[in-house]
């Protein structure tokens, strides 16, 4: 057994316990930073577009204050054709107005400066830059085609023509006709406004024309193209001379857009128009710095998750480390076992099903332990088992013997490696003892009692005693060994070969069956059996007495001696051979009183033809002898 | 082999106890104490099967009483121990009826006949052997030997 080549368990229990939590708060913090960016775009788009819409109303708001503050000079102009007292009446020091001029638009769409008037205080200069007003700077302002162009394309417009804050508001004013329509130039201080554009923050904000020249913002732009830095999309859909629906109507919608500067730099962008020609208010935000809070929740997310990463890959440590130590331990304990040391065993504390894995195994083990002692208990005692059957066969005689003028032929198998079952002959003073017995039971215990009987037959043999006195010595000694709990059924018949007579003894054994010869077979009612006298079994009351009886033989009798596990003999389907098969075999074996060793094999052909090898239940013991006469041992 | 099982029915003195099923040594006759009776009669019709531990056993229990014993219906297997086995029938003990089994070598059929008392046999051992047939008429035989099973009735 070796270790699996594999990922370890350990390691695939670290890599569950970080991997899973790694990619689910990664889809986790995917998810969350898409909404909370998407959510946040349309938080500054909104932002943004609000700027740029209220800037847009501020340039339009401020712009329409000045026209609405000179309007009795235009008005004024329009009607006397000339600026009087009026006019220095409206033009203080305070007015963001510094001149006005009035121009008439000719029928070729040039404009024809036809008055001039100026704030009070102010000294007219041809300086450059120029600084204060001048009539200079308005007849170069009118002579100029692109104020031409936007005063005949549009009522009401603005431009920036002196790259400062100041500003020329067009206002076309038609007139009855024949009199030709009327523009005036106002050139008013901007500074305020322009301020509004400059004024540093997340956004820059523009104020642009059609052409996308920056004419208010941060500094460092103003009088650039915006369209050089971003390319904005709206400009290019607004029509430069279409006039607008109405006075001060919507012509442009707000929007936002999202596009790339020349650096390649993502800004968001929200523009509103402006109600004086085509000019636009344009918010921008990088959106780098728009989605700044977006940058610092991912940061702090991936601190956050690299931190609970550590922790989970630190607990999963110590729950791994705890669980795989355990199976370890069990590892190597099956290992021990593979290796036949079964008094292993695994110290686990845990109450878990690790825990109960290794009680099972510790039990498991045990109980293999356990087996494989028994087995070893068993081997020893089958060893002593076949060392007892060896000495047990000692205690038989040859199957076959010629003593007197007797013949024997036997026949013992025990049911197990030793039996209760014994059979002996033997030649004793001139007589041939003939001795059979069934201790109760088979097997060890019945063993041991065949043992001492053998053993007081051996001592009682040598007192030369008849047949009945040599069972009641044989009762006492078995009852001595026994206590009563073992008996012995027996029979011994002492054979006289010179009187052909035969003194028997019967402990309630089976009665052996004399034959006598004759010219015919012998049937059922030839059978005699040798019942005459009958006693206790050996070893049930010390002080039974026992009788005996006498019968003669004569030449070419035999006699059957055999224990009840004959027809008991079962074969395979537990069937008993039965009394009745026995005697039809044992008159079948001797139809022609052949000699013995041929009626003990035809015998013992019968009885192994039913039990077809099917296993003894009870020891099988028989012997036959036969008077031949006239021999003497 | 069945279970054993006993019935004891007491009439005062009087007891008739039925048997059957394997006396073997997990019978404990021990709880069937004798004691009291003065005549038993032992029905042992379904008796079907004893070793030599039961016989010890029943040897114990049945020798211990005073009583005056009968053996009713004994079955083949009580007749052989009662042939075989010195005790197993008391010497104060007689047996009233007893099964002797009969067989047909032609038809292969097997009947037990109940010998009585006073009708197939008598106290002096003498025997009335009947004619027993079997259901196809045959004369069936004996299927015992005599000078063995019947040795008891002598005694």
């Amino acid at each position: 057994m070796s270790r699996p080549q594999s990922l370890s368990l350990r390691i695939k229990f670290l890599l569950i316990l970080t991997l899973l939590p790694l990619i689910v708060l990664g889809a986790y913090l995917a998810i969350a930073i898409d909404v909370f960016q998407s959510d946040k775009l349309a938080y500054v788009f909104e932002e943004t577009s609000s700027i740029s819409k209220t800037l847009a109303l501020q340039t339009t708001t401020n712009w329409t204050s000045v026209l609405a503050s000179v309007r009795p000079v235009l008005q004024d102009w329009a009607e006397k054709g000339s600026f009087g007292s009026l006019s220095q009446l409206l033009l203080t020091a305070e007015s963001p107005v510094r001149w006005i001029a009035a121009c008439e638009l000719a029928e070729d769409g040039q404009l024809i400066k036809k008055g001039f008037v100026a704030r009070s205080g102010l000294v007219p200069v041809a300086a450059s830059p120029p600084t204060l007003a001048s009539e200079s700077e308005a007849e170069s302002i009118v002579k100029s085609p692109f104020v031409t162009e936007k005063a005949v394309a549009n009522r009401r417009t603005a431009i920036v023509p002196f790259g400062d804050e100041r500003v020329v508001l067009l206002e076309k004013l038609d007139m009855p006709a024949p009199a030709k329509p009327l523009v005036f130039l106002i050139l008013m201080d901007g500074k305020d406004l322009a301020d509004s554009f400059r004024a540093p923050g997340s956004a820059s904000n523009y104020l642009i024309d059609e052409k996308g020249l920056i004419m208010m913002g941060p500094p460092e732009f103003e009088r650039t193209y915006l369209t050089a830095q971003i390319p904005v999309s709206f400009l290019s859909a607004t029509p430069v001379a279409a006039p607008p629906p109405t006075p001060g109507g919507q012509r442009r919608q707000s929007g936002t857009e999202e596009v790339n500067n020349e650096h390649n730099e993502a800004l968001l962008i929200s523009y509103a128009p402006v109600q004086y020609g085509n000019l636009f208010v344009v918010s921008t935000v990088p959106k780098k710095a728009a989605l700044e809070a977006v940058q610092i929740l991912l940061r702090k997310s991936l601190i956050f998750f690299a931190l609970l990463i550590c922790a989970t890959l630190v607990i999963s440590l110590i729950a791994s480390k705890n669980l795989t130590s355990a199976l370890t331990q069990l590892f190597q304990a099956t290992q021990k076992v593979a290796q036949g040391k079964f008094d292993i065993r695994v110290n686990v504390d845990s109450s878990d099903e690790v825990g109960s894995l290794a009680q099972s195994f510790n039990k498991m083990a045990a109980e293999v332990s356990r087996l494989m002692m028994e087995t070893a208990e068993k081997a020893r005692m089958e060893s002593e088992l076949r060392t007892a059957q060896t000495v047990q066969e000692t205690l038989f005689p040859p199957v076959s013997a010629r003593i007197g003028d007797l013949s024997v032929f036997g026949y013992y198998e025990p049911a197990s490696e030793i039996g209760g079952d014994w059979w002996h002959y033997n030649w004793v003073d001139g007589k041939v003892f003939l001795w059979i017995g069934d201790a109760t039971g088979h097997g060890a215990p019945a063993a041991l009692i065949t043992s001492a009987a053998k053993s007081a037959s051996t001592v009682i043999e040598n007192l030369k005693v008849d047949p009945a006195t040599a069972l009641d010595l044989l009762n006492r000694s078995i009852f001595d060994v026994s206590q009563g709990k073992i008996m012995m059924t027996f029979f011994l018949g002492c054979y006289d070969p010179v009187t052909h007579r035969l003194i028997y003894s019967n402990a309630s054994h089976e009665s052996p069956y004399l034959i006598r010869r004759s010219d015919q077979p012998p049937r059922k009612k030839d059978l005699i059996p040798l019942n005459d006298v009958n006693n206790p079994r050996l070893g049930q009351n010390r002080q039974s007495r026992y009788k005996q009886t006498t019968i003669n033989l004569q030449p070419g009798d035999r006699i059957l001696f055999y224990t009840d596990g004959i027809p008991d003999i079962k074969n395979p389907a537990n069937e008993p051979w039965g009394e009745r098969n026995f005697i039809k075999a044992v008159l079948e074996a001797n139809k022609d009183f052949p000699p013995i060793d041929e009626a003990v094999t035809r015998l013992t052909g019968s009885f192994e033809k039913h039990r077809q090898k099917a296993m003894l239940h009870d020891d099988i013991t028989f012997f036959m002898i036969e008077v031949h006469g006239g021999a003497q041992g | 082999m069945g279970k054993f099982e006993i019935t004891i029915n007491k009439k005062g003195n009087d007891w008739a106890i039925k048997m059957g099923g394997t006396i073997d040594e997990d019978v404990d006759f021990g709880q069937y104490m004798l004691t009291g009776a003065q005549k038993i009669d032992l029905h042992l019709a379904d008796i079907k099967s004893i070793n030599s531990c039961g016989i010890r056993e029943w040897i114990k229990w049945i020798g211990a009483t005073a009583a005056a014993v009968t053996y009713h219906e004994c079955p083949k297997i009580i007749v052989d121990q009662i042939n075989m086995v010195q005790g197993f029938l008391p010497g104060r003990a007689t047996v009233n009826s007893f099964f002797v089994p009969f067989y047909c070598e032609e038809s292969s059929s097997e009947k037990s006949y109940l010998f009585r008392l006073g009708h197939e046999f008598n106290s002096n051992g003498d025997l009335k052997i009947p004619i027993v047939k079997d259901d196809q008429g045959h004369v069936m035989e004996m299927d015992v030997v005599e000078a063995k099973y019947f040795k008891f009735l002598k005694k």
